[in-house]
This record gives structure tokens, C-alpha cells and sequence, in this order.
């Protein structure tokens, strides 16, 4: 079997028959558009997910139960002790323990902000964690300095997004980039609070001067020096010797399942709180990408039962044309080999018309979601991630669609009587 | 005797009954055939007494019948469908009375047809360039069969079974949708390729197709009976 003499002959078939078979391509192009739109739609809101909810698969953190376990492991705290264990671990790169700050603390802030008046008060959460935990991501020092002098912080880049995505088009404030605000300053006054009896006597007013931002940091309040934090805990008397979680970086993904297993068995929980946030909307969307995607399966089923009634016709009407095949030496095979090269080129015609389709469709809604929708938190600059193995796929299931849609009329071709057809 | 091109002994060949209950009808009845090589065979018979379908067994197109069928030497019976197809790719060539040529198709493409198939054909484009220069047709080449009369299109059709310069040409009524003159040209052109050797094949009712053959025969009530010599 010559397949570049047969295309010959199916290359004229598919001059003739354009008609008819760019129905069969269309059906196969909605298929495929619709296929390949929602598998990159999906990629894209995973990618914007892991954006907001940044998870690294090889870092694991570790608290202690909130549930009371007492009877059973005593008063469990994580100490240095406990700390240096669980750097132990096999399979422990390091080991980076994190302490809460344990005394209130406020910021009031009144005066100019970036050339706009701003009143302000909010309450501080703080943690502190080792530099080495944000090195990459600080730009200024990142380190206690001691009393009476400004404590370095480090802010989470998505607190960023949501003050000037929401907060500032709220209040009329500036938008802020990062470099914009590495060295700003703002009051605090450690040991005191605006709920009422919380506030600690001798509080201290010191300031917090912006070191960096980080996608590390603590998502609910600003990262601290450890050393900073240990010192304003036992400044005011709090707990300065254990420690809220141990962030336990393995030496490889793989590793991380046995270290949680051996964290769980020192008494200690792994905190997924991000981590599953991360999961169930990731899992949603696969949810809602996997419904889509059989849809654009449906669809293109729906199209290769199409192309298997044009084929069908097509087989009926060339009757007498696959008799002369026959008579001049075609075998079975050879009829059968051009009909599923026309539907070849026509399932390919219509997966790249269908890949053309959704990158279009995607251009325009990612135009009209960055013309015409409000600026979010958040909001990716595509919610399309297109990558070539997507497009491999929507050709090949084109290629696959069109073919089975053509196998049962080429096999009635391949198996037709050939005297009959003449005699027709 | 030289060799036989095509034996055929003992041809029945049966159509199932029109209505339930009835007979079958037989359309051959122990039908015996010899044709030597080089021969020019003359087929005379009214319609519908089997010409046509006599010629289609010949072809290993029909292959629902019963006795024993052999184009040169090989039992068209005992032959699996792709074997049937070689030997028509290799042996045998075929020219139809409504011509069978493909519409999508230029004249060239036409006659390059075989060449689609099994082995392909050795210096194909050069043999059917040879072809169509032989029937006159050299000068449309590229043009579709719609575009050609019907003399033109009958001759595309015997430039197609010379491709493969088989050694046995069957034809089944090839000047039947002609008119006198251009039937004239397609009967002169089947006598050049006997006088070159080639073993001819006609299932025909027209005499002027018969005067040309070498050996007339007449197909009536299912057997063949000599008719009047040609030339």
C-alpha cells in the first residue's frame, strides 16, 4: 500500500466533496475549540490558584494538636529540644522554627500617606521566624536591632494585592508597589490594645520599618525577626521558650509524607490549612474543568456520529467509483486506506480550526476580562494557560474522531461487491 | 494450441428468485470457454443474457458461481480476494461502455489510476504519457473527464487498461455510448492493440465491434454458440 498515491486519490474526493465534509470539520472544530478552551481555562485558573496560594511540596509545618492530648504526651510543647529532633528527621534539610508574638500590639498611624491624609489603627499580629526563612525576599536587614530601635518586617506580596486591588480604591489611597514601601515605617505601640483589658502596663512604642514581601510570610498579620519576637514576649512576661510551628524543609518532595509520618509520631499535627485551601479550590477546578472537558467530549462524539453519516453518504453515492477501484487493482484495504485518509485530513482540518477557535475565544475574553471587568484582587493577566500538549491532544482526538466516524463506512466501502457496484 | 488465456468450464451461475417459492433463474448453464492468447473474442448477445456479467467473472469481480473459471492458468475460485486484485492490477485490463472514469480526476490521473495500487507501475507517468499519446489524447491531459466528449472519455478509459500493458483486455460494450465515427476510432485502436499481440476480450451487440474480432461468439440462453466469423 503506496500511502502517498492513495492521498492522491482522497485529496481529490476531499476537492470534491468540501462541502460536505466541512460540516463533518466543523463539528469536529466545535469539539476540539470547546475542548482545548476548557483544559487551558482550567490550566489558567490553576496557575492564578497557585499564585494566591503558593505550596511548596517540599516544606511541611508543624504544630502542636489543638486538641488537648495531655494524659498521653503531657503538656506537649515544641521547644529548642523538640526543634532540634525534628531537624533530625531523615530527610530534614533544615528546620525553622516560628514563635507568635504573644503581647498585643497596635499601629496608629495619622498624617500623610503617600500624599493622602490617612487615620489609621490596626492590631498587630505578629510571628516571628528565622531570616533565613525570607533571605531571598528581604532588601533590607532582616534582623533584631535590639530596644528603642526599629523592628524589621516582612508583609505577604498577597496583602499587597488586597490593599490595592480593594483597600485602596475604598479609601482613595495610591496603589503601592513593593519598592515603594521597602524602608517605610510605621508606629507601634508594643503591649497595648483596643480591646478593652487586653493592654499590658509599660507598654513600648517603637516602630516596624518594612524590610521586603514575601510570599513566605505569614498570610494573617507581618513576619518578624524570631530574635525580635522572643524579646518582646519576655519583655511583657509571655511564653518566649516554645514555639508556635516548625517549618521542616525536606531534601526532596518525596521525602515529605515520611517526615510528616515521623512529626505525627513526636505528638505533633501538620498544619494544611493553606495547603488544603489550596487543594480544594485546585480540586474544584479540576472538578469543574473535568465537566467542561466531557462536554467538549460529547460534542465531539456528537460530531464523529456526523461524520460518520456524511462518510456513509459519501460511501453510498461513489459506488460505482469504488467498483472502478476495484477493477483497476485496488484491494480492500486500499478502498478502506482512502477513505480514512479523507477522514484523516478532515479530522485534522477541524482540530487545527478548533485550536484557532479556542485561542481566539480566549483572546477575546481575556480582552474583555481586562477591559471590561473590575480590577480584583488577584486577577491574572490570562485566565488561559495554552501549552502543546493540550493543542497534541485536541488534534489527536481530532484525528481519533474522524477516523472512528469513518472506520464502519470504510469498511462497508472495503466489503462492497464490486460487480454490483458497477452494474449500478 | 497456444496457451489459454482464459478456460472457463462448466459456468452456472444462478440469481436468487424473484418471489418467494419461485425457481431460481439461471443466467449460465455449463457454460464452457476457451480463449487462446493473443485472441480478439467477439461476445454477441441481446441484453440481459449475462454478457457483461460473463465478463465480471472473468475479472475476479464476481465471484458468485459455480464450475471452473482459470485466467491464465490461475483457478479464479481458489484465489483470496487480494490475490484477485493483483491479477487484476497485473493482468487484466478493463474498459466499461459508460467509460468509469473518476470525475475528481484529470485525464492523466485517470490513466495513472493503477498506479495507486499494489506495487505501483514501473515509470508510471512515462507509460501513461504513452497511453494517452496512443489514443490521441496527449493534448488533455489535465483536463477533467466532464470537459471531454464522449469518444475522448472512452479513449481515457483504454489508456487506463494500458497502463499496466496487460496481457488480456476485457471490454463490455466499449462503443456502446459512442456514435458511429468515434466508435469507428475505438474499434481501430482495439485492432492495433491485437496486432501488437495483446489478447482482446468483447462482450458487444453492435457487428460492427464483431467484424473487427478474430473469433465471434454468441451468448443465448445461457451457453455460447459460434456466431459469424470476423475478420
Amino acid at each position: 500500500m503506496n500511502t502517498a498515491r492513495l492521498w492522491r486519490l482522497a485529496k481529490g474526493n476531499l476537492q470534491r466533496e468540501v462541502g460536505a465534509l466541512a460540516v463533518s470539520a466543523g463539528g469536529v472544530a466545535l469539539g476540539i475549540g470547546c475542548l482545548v478552551f476548557f483544559l487551558a481555562l482550567g490550566a489558567g485558573l490553576r496557575r492564578a490558584v497557585n499564585e494566591v496560594f503558593p505550596v511548596s511540596t517540599r516544606e511541611v509545618e508543624v504544630v502542636v494538636p489543638q486538641v488537648a492530648l495531655g494524659g498521653l504526651f503531657g503538656d506537649l510543647k515544641i521547644d529548642d529540644a523538640l526543634a532540634a529532633r525534628l531537624a533530625q528527621i531523615p530527610g530534614v534539610e533544615a528546620a525553622y522554627p516560628k514563635m507568635a508574638l504573644r503581647v498585643p500590639a497596635v499601629t496608629r498611624y495619622n498624617g500623610l500617606f503617600f500624599g493622602h491624609e490617612l487615620h489609621m489603627g490596626l492590631e498587630i499580629i505578629g510571628t516571628g521566624l528565622p531570616p533565613a526563612v525570607l533571605a531571598q525576599d528581604t532588601k533590607a536587614p532582616f534582623a533584631d536591632q535590639g530596644e528603642d530601635k526599629p523592628i524589621p518586617v516582612v508583609v505577604n506580596r498577597r496583602l499587597l494585592e488586597i490593599y490595592n486591588k480593594v483597600f485602596a480604591p475604598q479609601r482613595g489611597l495610591p496603589r503601592l508597589s513593593e519598592n515603594m514601601l521597602i524602608g517605610f515605617q510605621l508606629p507601634v505601640e508594643i503591649g497595648r490594645s483596643y480591646v478593652a483589658g487586653k493592654t499590658l502596663e509599660h507598654s513600648q512604642e517603637t516602630a516596624l520599618v518594612l524590610a521586603g514581601f514575601s510570599d513566605r510570610a505569614a498570610l494573617a498579620g507581618i513576619s518578624m525577626p524570631i530574635d525580635a519576637v522572643k524579646r518582646l514576649n519576655a519583655r511583657f512576661g509571655a511564653d518566649a521558650q516554645s514555639y508556635s510551628s516548625v517549618l521542616l524543609r525536606a531534601r526532596s518532595s518525596e521525602a515529605v509524607p515520611a517526615i510528616a509520618d515521623a512529626a505525627k509520631r513526636m505528638g505533633l499535627e501538620i498544619d494544611e490549612s493553606e495547603r488544603r485551601s489550596a487543594l480544594q479550590i485546585g480540586q474544584a477546578v479540576e472538578l469543574v474543568t473535568l465537566a467542561l472537558s466531557l462536554l467538549a467530549a460529547l460534542i465531539t462524539a456528537l460530531a464523529a456520529v456526523n461524520t460518520m453519516q456524511a462518510f456513509y453518504a459519501s460511501v453510498r453515492e461513489r459506488r460505482r467509483e469504488i467498483g472502478i477501484l476495484r477493477a483497476v487493482g485496488a484491494t480492500r484495504g486500499d478502498v478502506a486506506a482512502v477513505i480514512l485518509l479523507e477522514a484523516a485530513a478532515t479530522g485534522l482540518a477541524g482540530g487545527v480550526a478548533g485550536v484557532v477557535v479556542a485561542r481566539l475565544a480566549a483572546a477575546v475574553l481575556d480582552w474583555f476580562a481586562k477591559n471590561h471587568l473590575p480590577d480584583f484582587p488577584f486577577k491574572p493577566q490570562s485566565f488561559f494557560h495554552f501549552t502543546a500538549a493540550q493543542l497534541l491532544l485536541g488534534l489527536a482526538v481530532a484525528l481519533l474522531a474522524a477516523l472512528f466516524g469513518a472506520f464502519f463506512p470504510a469498511q462497508a466501502a472495503a466489503r462492497m461487491d464490486p460487480a454490483q457496484a458497477l452494474g449500478e | 494450441m497456444s496457451e489459454l488465456a482464459a478456460q472457463v468450464r462448466g459456468l452456472s451461475k444462478r440469481y436468487p428468485p424473484r418471489e418467494a417459492g419461485a425457481p431460481a433463474q439461471a443466467l449460465f448453464d455449463s457454460l464452457d470457454l476457451d480463449v487462446a492468447q493473443g485472441e480478439f473474442v467477439a461476445v454477441e448477445g441481446r441484453s440481459g443474457t449475462g454478457k457483461s456479467t460473463l465478463l465480471h467473472i472473468l475479472g475476479g469481480l464476481d465471484r458468485a458461481f459455480e464450475g471452473e473459471v482459470r485466467v491464465f492458468g490461475r483457478a479464479l475460485r481458489s484465489l483470496a480476494d487480494d490475490e484477485l486484485s493483483a491479477l487484476r492490477h497485473q493482468q487484466l485490463g478493463f474498459v466499461f461502455q459508460s467509460f468509469n472514469l473518476l470525475p475528481s480526476l484529470s485525464a492523466l490521473d485517470n490513466v495513472l489510476l493503477p498506479d495507486a495500487f499494489g506495487r505501483g507501475v514501473p515509470d508510471a507517468s512515462r507509460r501513461a504519457q504513452e497511453a494517452l499519446e496512443r489514443v490521441g489524447l496527449l493534448g488533455k491531459a489535465k483536463a477533467r473527464p466532464a470537459a471531454l466528449s464522449g469518444g475522448e472519455r472512452q479513449r481515457v478509459a483504454i489508456a487506463r487498461a494500458l497502463l499496466v500493458r496487460p496481457p488480456l483486455l476485457l471490454a463490455d460494450e466499449p462503443t456502446g455510448n459512442l456514435d458511429a465515427a468515434t466508435g469507428v476510432g475505438v474499434i481501430s485502436l482495439f485492432r492495433e492493440l491485437h496486432a501488437g499481440g495483446m489478447t482482446l476480450l468483447i462482450v458487444t451487440h453492435e457487428a460492427r465491434v464483431s467484424h473487427a474480432a478474430s473469433r465471434v461468439l454468441v451468448l443465448r440462453e445461457g451457453k455460447l454458440t459460434p456466431g459469424e466469423e470476423g475478420t
